[in-house]
């Protein structure tokens, strides 16, 4: 892989070397080597069972790694835990759960509250301030229950933002919501990378990645390829991928960039 | 009147109602928990595996003194939620079947122990199957403040550890994403409920103790949708249904304080169920029929208007045997039409005319018909 010369190492957001995660002594991740630049938004795609999700959780050490090694802004994930925002599966969770819209962003800030302490008027400020941003303000204090695909993903995204993190790691946040949401979740991801954050999500539908990111990293257990769309995500590399299975990008010219 | 002059003045009524109250509020605290993690079945493995630790440490011992008996059924039921999380872990057993082999296989090896001991000569031993069906009645002042001082601490740590226990539950992913130790506080929560479990296995028995945990939280669940207040009314609901149970037991002879505190909180639970006005059945058929009626009516003022559109007057009469032709089909057509005579938005017009009157016309506009 050469696009570990892409970028200084100062630069780097994330500095993935040797990752492999098994279960039950099948790899599910093998050998990655991935630096992530400051400031971009990357798209990890993948066909199922790649290990997407893995990576995303191999990286903040919720699940344990056979071996290798993960850097945050050059420092252990531990370290730098609070550079991280984490937005997981809407489906992780029981949305029946007796809470609130604004209870559930505040959750953001239990990382830097820190043991015990609870949140109090900045957080609910703050926690407002966000809701407002992905536009759910109206909702704040309707219970999780009664809210839609798109609107429990879009509260997922302002306790994200709660957390006022460097890099943002995302597991397929624009999985089943409707196209509003879609363009609200987008024009928020890009107001993060003009802030200098860097955004990396998992990403299912390949139609829109040019349109939305800046890089994209295509895994199958192995890494195939990581680096800007333009020069990655051609179809040769997705054929390596996806096993030659998408014949719907068939319109692209071998070593063209999809999309261009 | 009588139960209630004894419950004020008679000693052994009053410990058994306080510590009836005391280990409803606990359990119905820390059961809100485990009905948020699913983890019903797991109290219930819990409890029944509490029978052994009991026999177990009155062999030990020697003695029938509830702090060491109370500790074995804590020890017991805590070592049974290790083995089947163990087994589950590094075999190809499911969660569910490890659950009932913990449960059963521990509670047989109470009953065996049990029947061992009784079959001892020494007379000090009988008794110990109270904790099967529960005796409140045996309860002492000395047992009282034990379940004050534990109760006490268990929801005072459920109080400080709010937040954590909260995310851990809801969202343990997240949790862990941002350092906390979730399974650390895994084993916490589980501790303080084996904890309430065994407060309430003198009075309870450990046969039906598991319901004491899942029934105030189900009940309580029905009445809110927010963490606090369910904790609250689900203490609230285990100290009602612990008190109620003591005393009809206390008037009974020779009914056990088990059964009869979870008949109460059973019927607590289908009162919830049934008559709940956010989540209830009763309320929902009643909302439901409300709207069907009320769909009924709009039916009716809209098919009037569209029928007068025909005659370039939203207004006109039509008489009442033309309707009823028309809307033979119509459930109640004539019962609604007087329904919304009364609401002035219909008129009775030369006896057997009907017409929409201003008021009609202008109720079919703002819903947006025509």
């Amino acid at each position: 892989m050469d696009n570990v010369n892409e970028t200084d190492t100062s630069d780097l957001a994330l500095e993935i070397t040797d990752l492999t995660v098994a279960y039950d002594n099948k790899p599910v991740l093998w050998d990655i080597d991935l630096n992530v630049p400051k400031g971009i938004l990357l798209a990890i795609a993948g066909p199922n069972g790649a290990g997407k999700t893995t990576l995303i959780k191999a990286v903040q050490g919720l699940v344990s790694s056979a071996a290798g090694r993960v850097l945050v802004y050059g420092e252990t994930y531990e370290k730098n835990r609070k550079l991280i925002g984490y937005v997981p599966q809407r489906g992780s969770v029981d949305w029946d759960f007796p809470t609130s819209v604004i209870d559930v962003v505040k959750m953001g800030s239990y990382g830097s509250l820190g043991w015990i302490k609870r949140p109090g008027t900045k957080e609910h400020n703050h926690a407002r301030d966000c809701l407002e941003k992905v536009g759910m303000l109206e909702y704040e204090k309707r219970q999780i229950s009664e809210l839609s695909g798109g609107q429990q993903q879009r509260v997922f995204l302002a306790r994200a933002l709660i957390q006022d993190a460097s890099v943002y790691l995302m597991d397929e946040p624009f999985q089943g919501v409707d196209a509003t949401t879609e363009k609200a979740i987008i024009s928020i991801l890009k107001e993060l990378r003009s802030r200098g954050k860097t955004v990396i999500a998992v990403h299912h539908d390949l139609q829109t990645i040019k349109e939305y990111f800046d890089w994209v990293t295509l895994l199958n257990v192995r890494l195939i390829d990581s680096g800007p769309v333009d020069r990655v995500f051609t179809t040769e590399n997705l054929n390596k991928t996806y096993g030659g299975k998408i014949n719907f990008i068939r319109d692209i010219t071998p070593g063209q960039a999809v999309g261009s | 009147m009588e139960v209630l002059y004894e419950l004020l003045f008679d000693y052994t009524l009053r410990t058994v109602a306080i510590g009836s109250a005391l280990l409803g509020i606990v359990s119905g605290v820390l059961g809100s928990y485990v009905v948020l993690r699913r983890q019903s079945l797991l109290g219930d493995a819990m409890s029944h595996a509490a029978l052994p630790g009991i026999a177990i440490a009155f062999l030990l011992s020697g003695s029938k003194n509830s702090v060491f008996l109370l500790i074995g059924a804590g020890l017991s039921g805590w070592f049974v939620t290790l083995l089947i999380f163990t087994v589950v872990k590094n075999s190809k057993i499911k969660f569910d079947s490890a659950l009932a082999m913990g449960l059963s296989v521990f509670f047989g090896l109470g009953l065996v122990l049990l029947t061992i001991i009784q079959k001892m000569p020494d007379a000090s031993q009988a008794g110990l199957d109270k904790f099967l069906f529960g005796q409140a009645a045996a309860l002492t002042t000395e047992d009282i403040k034990i379940m004050g001082v534990m109760g006490g601490i268990s929801i005072f740590l459920v109080f400080l550890f709010w937040k954590e226990f909260k995310i851990s539950t809801f969202d343990p992913e997240f949790a862990a994403s941002i350092g906390l130790k979730v399974k650390f506080l895994d084993i916490f929560i589980t501790s303080l409920v084996v904890i309430a479990i065994v407060l309430g296995l003198q009075t309870v028995g450990v046969v039906l103790m598991s319901s004491m945990i899942v029934a105030p939280a189900v009940a309580a669940r029905q009445w809110t949708d927010r963490l606090g207040l369910m904790m609250a009314l689900s203490g609230f609901f285990g100290a009602l249904a612990g008190v109620i149970g003591s005393l009809i037991s206390s008037q009974i002879s020779r009914m056990p304080t088990g059964p009869a505190i979870v008949v109460t909180i059973s019927f607590i639970v289908l009162l919830s169920i049934l008559f709940s006005p956010k989540h209830g059945i009763v309320v929902d058929l009643l909302k439901k029929r409300k709207n069907r009626d009320s769909m009924r009516l709009d039916a009716i003022l809209e098919e009037l208007f569209n029928l007068g559109e025909k005659h370039n007057d939203p207004c006109y009469p039509h008489s009442i045997k033309l309707l009823k032709i028309m809307y033979s089909n119509y459930t109640n057509f004539e019962k609604n039409l007087v329904k919304l005579k009364e609401k002035g938005l219909v008129a009775q017009i030369e006896g057997d005319k009907w017409a929409l009157t201003d008021n009609g016309v202008i109720e079919v506009k703002k819903r947006g018909f025509e």
